[in-house]
């Protein structure tokens, strides 16, 4: 208490020691700051994987030779397909793909082997269940890849055909940086850290705003000499205090349940962490003045949260929305808590890269809690 | 009957009293649909690029003019002095192409040629689609024709046919996905509501002492959450028509169906919760952690249920969305009809049967707490 006073003043001191006294009693708020948040980020990141593999391919192979079998073993031996079964004819193929039994099917023609061997081209067939978009992408590049592939070596080994000139080829070396083992958990559970933070910090700070006034015991604290203003700052110091374990905790989960590389500063990190939790108090203290009972907030949290966290780039890239809707992104807060984690942790970047980020984080902030004292002030008043 | 129908009619009377709640019932879906609809996509377009010519030839340059045409690609300017690498720690570019020197000379004379593709990983499902579509442009850069006739054509060509969205529209995926969420969400949240007060407000007792049987109160109650479910499927249907330019393709029986057992899953399960519970915002908690966390997680919307590690892959084996989610793509874009879904159907039919059970159960207990 004495400290407190010391530190901020008698009143703000004492408001505050009420806050905390308060939150201390209240058992279910420190339970709801502990338990949900480990499970969201828990359930997210194990649950959460858009790698795509062993996909079923089913197999027509009308040919049924040397070659034939050995272009359908390239296609099934590395992982993104998986052999799913051998249909007579293409018919069946078709109605195993309509059924869902298999993701993708490959035909061979008759005389897939002899067109080959004469140096003629041959066509195979590959039918991809394109229903969800993004598999379908992939499975097409990769099953072009293989044939491409296929074809290199073909051509070395049977070369029957009269020699032509021979022509260059352009090799592709991919290099994937910062994430070699393309781990996938890595994006969504840096992601969902923001998404944690401010939800759960404007539904905590909406629920003890409303509490107060719903309990009545508002006008008590109106009628003290302490102003609006302290009001706020007292009820809003504690929670943020409370919040940024909330932090350390999602902070220790990400790096030793996930095992994500901390590349950079992990000051960094927290800082952007602490402004996105006072962007979630505001958030929820301005929803509180807008509505009468904790009812209403949490159907209100409905209309805010999930904008809110889709259009991040939290879950799924921004560069996947439509192009009108990517400029939209700039304004929400999540969207720059989530380049600052990613690059800090996963890339290393500094402040001389992310300062832009920064700046809109702290604009955005500044405004959501200024805008909160103000409607409180005018609710009161 | 005829008692059933009257309390069906008073929950109705009850919820277009509450402005609110009427908004949220049929309004809040459809602009949930929109957004989230259009929104959700994992397949990325117009990616910047940095391209480092260390050639500088006309090949090189129109090498580069192949990944400048394409749609996923978005070349971006980079100074030469600036090692590329530093373009993903400033978050300039998701990917560096690297041209190396004698790049045209080597090809001309028929030399193959090694070029350098860096992936920005930290999202590995967009590295993936990067690798595959870098991978389509340089193979379909050599097979062109360019003049000289004397190239060598592949020998096996791939003739690809992508089957039920042949446009890869995400969001006739995940359309169909949000549309289930909607109602998934909402008819059990107003539901749990009224159970609830029932509790809250103790007006259970007065049902007790009516004439009024448990099923006859809770199918009547179940009926009207059922019709504004019903509403609200028209409703986004609708729009899932329009907007997503989806149709009915194949019977379209399954569909109507497994709509009638889940409007009745999904309005049991927010009854059953409203019965446990006798506390609006705690019922309120319970229907979204259930309502939208299992179904929008657990359910295969935006990620495939296979990927889901096996220790949690059981749980997604219950969530009742999941199996509705299936058929409602089913109808809409791959038309396998009662072969490919009886299953799904009886599934949601036990689901649902299961938590009527409970809310059965829990409201004859309800009266002594009361």
């Amino acid at each position: 208490m004495s400290i407190l006073s010391k530190l901020f003043g008698v009143r703000l001191g004492a408001l505050m020691g009420k806050e905390f006294n308060q939150i201390r009693r209240d058992r279910r708020l420190a339970i709801s700051l502990v338990i949900p948040p480990t499970l969201q980020l828990l359930l997210f990141g194990f649950a959460l994987n858009a790698t795509i593999d062993h996909l079923h391919l089913g197999i027509v192979d009308l040919d049924h030779t040397l070659q034939s079998r050995d272009l359908i073993s390239n296609m099934t031996e590395s992982g993104a397909f998986v052999l799913g079964g051998s249909y007579l004819s293409v018919n069946q193929l078709g109605e195993a793909i309509s059924q869902g039994k298999i993701d993708a099917g490959l035909v061979i023609p008759v005389d897939f082997q002899r067109d080959l061997s004469r140096g003629r081209q041959s066509t195979v067939q590959i039918l991809l269940n394109a229903m969800n978009a993004n598999t379908a992408a992939i499975a097409q590049g990769y099953s072009e890849g293989v044939l491409q592939n296929w074809n290199l070596h073909a051509q070395i080994v049977r070369t029957s055909a009269p020699p032509m000139k021979p022509k260059g080829r352009i090799i592709l070396h991919p290099a994937f940086l910062f994430n070699p083992g393309l781990v996938s958990t890595w994006f969504i559970v840096t992601g969902t850290f923001g998404v944690l933070l401010m939800l759960n910090g404007s539904l905590i700070s909406s629920a003890s705003m409303i509490k107060e006034r719903e309990a009545g015991t508002i006008e008590q604290l109106l009628m003290t000499p302490a102003s609006t203003t302290e009001i706020i700052v007292a009820k809003i110091a504690p929670l943020f205090l409370l919040l940024c374990w909330m932090i350390l905790l999602a902070t220790t989960l990400i790096r030793f349940v996930f095992g994500v590389p901390f590349r950079g500063n992990l000051l960094l990190v927290e800082a952007g962490a602490a402004l996105c939790v006072l962007c979630g108090i505001g958030i929820g203290t301005v929803i509180a003045t807008f509505t009468r009972s904790a009812q209403q907030a949490q159907l209100m949290s409905f209309f805010v949260n999930p904008p809110l966290s889709v259009l991040s780039g939290s879950l799924t890239p921004v560069e996947a929305m439509p192009h009108w809707l990517q400029p939209v992104t700039l304004i929400n807060p999540l969207r720059h808590f989530g380049i600052i984690t990613r690059a800090v942790l996963l890339k290393g970047s500094g402040l001389e890269t992310l300062w832009p980020n920064f700046l809109v984080l702290i604009v955005f902030t500044v405004v959501m809690l200024s805008f909160s004292v103000w409607r409180f002030r005018k609710q009161l008043g | 009957m005829r008692r059933i129908f009257a309390q069906t009619t008073k929950e109705l009377t009850q919820i277009t009293r509450d402005r609110l709640a009427v908004t949220l019932a049929l309004i809040l879906p459809m602009c949930l649909l929109l957004l989230l609809g259009t929104a959700i996509s994992l397949t990325v377009t117009a990616l910047p690029i940095v391209v480092q010519d260390l050639d500088d030839s006309s090949a090189s340059r129109e090498f580069i003019d192949a990944f400048r045409a394409s749609q996923t690609f978005h070349v971006v300017a980079w100074p030469v002095d600036r090692p590329p690498v530093q373009a993903f720690v400033a978050n300039q570019a998701r990917a560096v192409l690297i041209i190396p020197q004698h790049f045209g000379r080597d090809l001309a004379r028929g030399v193959n040629t090694e070029t350098q593709l860096m992936i920005d990983a930290t999202d590995a499902n967009t590295a993936k689609l990067v690798q595959g579509y870098a991978g389509e442009i340089v193979a379909a850069y050599m097979n062109r024709d360019d003049g000289g006739g004397a190239t060598r054509p592949a020998s096996v060509k791939a003739e690809i046919r992508l089957w039920y969205n042949p446009g890869r529209e995400s969001k006739k995926f995940y359309g169909p996905g949000i549309f289930v969420l909607g109602i998934s969400m909402f008819p059990p949240l107003l539901a749990a509501l009224a159970m609830s007060k029932e509790g809250e407000q103790k007006t259970i007792l007065q049902v007790y002492v009516s004439s009024i049987s448990a099923h006859e109160f809770l199918l009547g109650k179940i009926l009207a959450f059922m019709l504004i479910a019903f509403a609200e499927w028209l409703l986004m249907m609708i729009l899932l028509y329009t907007w997503f330019g989806l149709t009915i393709v194949g019977d379209p029986t399954p569909l109507l169906v497994a709509t009638v057992l889940y409007t009745f899953c999904v309005a049991s399960f927010g009854t059953m919760l409203g019965a446990a519970i006798p506390s609006q915002a705690a019922a309120i908690q319970a229907v979204a952690l259930g309502g939208f966390l299992l179904v929008f997680l657990l359910s295969g919307l935006i990620f495939p249920v296979q990927n889901i590690p096996p220790g949690l892959r059981w749980v997604s084996g219950i969530v009742w969305g999941r199996y509705y989610i299936e058929i409602v793509r089913d109808a809409l874009l791959q038309g396998g009809g009662w072969p490919a879904m009886w299953f799904n159907v009886l599934m949601i039919g036990l689901i649902g049967s299961f938590f009527y059970f409970m809310a059965w159960k829990r409201m004859r207990r309800m009266q002594l707490s009361a």
